[in-house]
């Protein structure tokens, strides 16, 4: 999940955001981290660019990036089925 | 039509509040921006998504409102000629290397010229007039003559006016190659703005008394009635000037040398070019320093090309060129 925090505040550009400050459960939109729509896109891309992974369903969303966590786990299950 | 500038805020190689106390040289071909503590205007969450020359725009946009005592303005009217070239660049990079695939919307967002413009309506909540010329270096000459117009539609209004610039890597290696920086000319960017008013008041720094462009003159001959008959329209001759300040670049300055002695071989001549650097918007550098001079009477030694300075500045010609080609003149006087 450190991982994926660091590829979060690169892509996002979160400056003076260190990867131990965003909580596992944080939520990142609205409360907690505070991100929009856009980010929202920027989120989706990463997932494209550093995983693999396309959203097939854009229903998912809200629930995939809840949280890293609700994202680590997305990644982890959607890998499993390719592995 | 003239205005008055009720507020001026700079962002630029030179310190923005500090002038004409403290001039900072720079040597070498490229004059980059002081940048300032932007989070002391911007959010940090909205930062994020702006390039440098949006926060160089905001920055000094908000400066001038302060400044001005005016927190919500009638309308942005903004020039500039490169636009978001930092931005631009990313995209495309990103467009060709990841072959149109995955493009994500920061880099294309910030990437319009307008863009700056329309990030300093968001965070003011302007819903005013908004408008970007790009015209090359008549970018900001198109900006205040738009500026003019509005105020003359209803004197009551505040506009606040100004142009960015901005110097990235590939810009500069380019515009290199196409000769623009050579014998000691040096690249330049920046972001002023000014709040401008119809009607004079206490907060009233200078007046914007005219503005005006010639292109492409045929020679130095017509160039120089050009700006004599611009001073005549404005009641004026060029004994009236106290200062004029030309666009000299450090490179061929000859063209400004043969009118200066035919015209105003009599008046000081000063330059600003070697403070900011050289970019199409430059003029709204040199109009920043010149609204300082009326307000504090006061000229920098290190400005001076020809003459001494006067202790008592009255009315001041700004006129630049880009290429011989672009010719600008503002007139501003003192209040």
């Amino acid at each position: 999940m450190a991982d994926l925090k660091a590829q979060i505040i690169q892509q996002l550009n979160l400056q003076e955001v260190k990867p131990e400050e965003i909580g596992n459960d944080q939520p990142l939109f609205k409360e907690g981290l505070g991100l929009d729509s856009i980010d929202a896109l920027e989120l989706i891309v990463l997932l494209q660019q550093h995983h693999g992974i396309r959203i097939a369903n854009p229903e998912d969303g809200p629930n995939i990036f809840y949280s890293v966590r609700t994202m680590a786990e997305y990644i982890t299950a959607e890998k499993s089925k390719t592995a | 039509m003239k205005a008055y500038i009720q507020g001026t805020g700079c962002v630029s190689a030179q310190d923005s509040s500090i002038f004409p106390e403290t001039i900072r040289e720079y040597e070498g071909d490229r004059l980059p921006v002081a940048d300032p503590d932007y989070k002391q205007w911007i959010d940090i969450k909205q930062i994020r998504r702006m390039g440098r020359v949006i926060k160089m725009g905001v920055a000094a946009s908000h400066i001038s409102l302060q400044d001005a005592g005016v927190k919500m303005p009638d309308a942005i009217i903004m020039g500039t000629a490169y636009g978001c070239l930092a931005d631009t660049g990313v995209f495309l990079n990103k467009l060709v290397t990841q072959q149109e695939d995955m493009l994500t919307p920061t880099a294309f967002i910030q990437s319009t010229h307008n863009t700056v413009g329309g990030q300093i309506a968001l965070l003011l909540g302007c819903h005013a007039y908004n408008n970007t010329f790009v015209h090359g270096a008549f970018s900001l000459e198109n900006a205040l003559q738009d500026s003019l117009l509005f105020l003359e539609e209803d004197t009551s209004r505040k506009v606040l006016a100004g142009a960015v610039e901005e110097i990235t890597d590939y810009s500069h290696t380019i515009l290199s190659r196409f000769g623009l920086y050579k014998n000691g000319v040096a690249a330049g960017e920046g972001a002023s703005f000014f709040v401008l008013g119809a009607e004079k008041d206490e907060q009233s720094q200078a007046e914007l008394t005219a503005v005006e462009m010639l292109y492409k003159p045929a020679s130095k001959e017509e160039t120089g009635s050009h700006i004599e008959k611009f001073l005549n329209r404005n009641g004026l001759q060029p004994s009236d000037i106290d200062l004029l300040i030309t666009g000299r670049n450090g490179g061929d300055d000859s063209y400004y040398e043969a009118i200066e002695a035919d015209l105003f071989a009599t008046q000081p001549v000063a330059k600003f070019k070697h403070l900011c650097g050289e970019f199409p918007t430059a003029a709204a550098f040199a109009l920043w320093m010149v609204t300082g001079i009326l307000k504090k009477q006061q000229v920098p030694p290190a400005i001076m090309v020809k003459g001494n300075a006067p202790s008592k500045v009255k009315r001041i010609l700004i006129w630049n060129h880009q290429n011989t080609t672009h010719h600008s003149l503002i007139l501003v006087s003192a209040c």
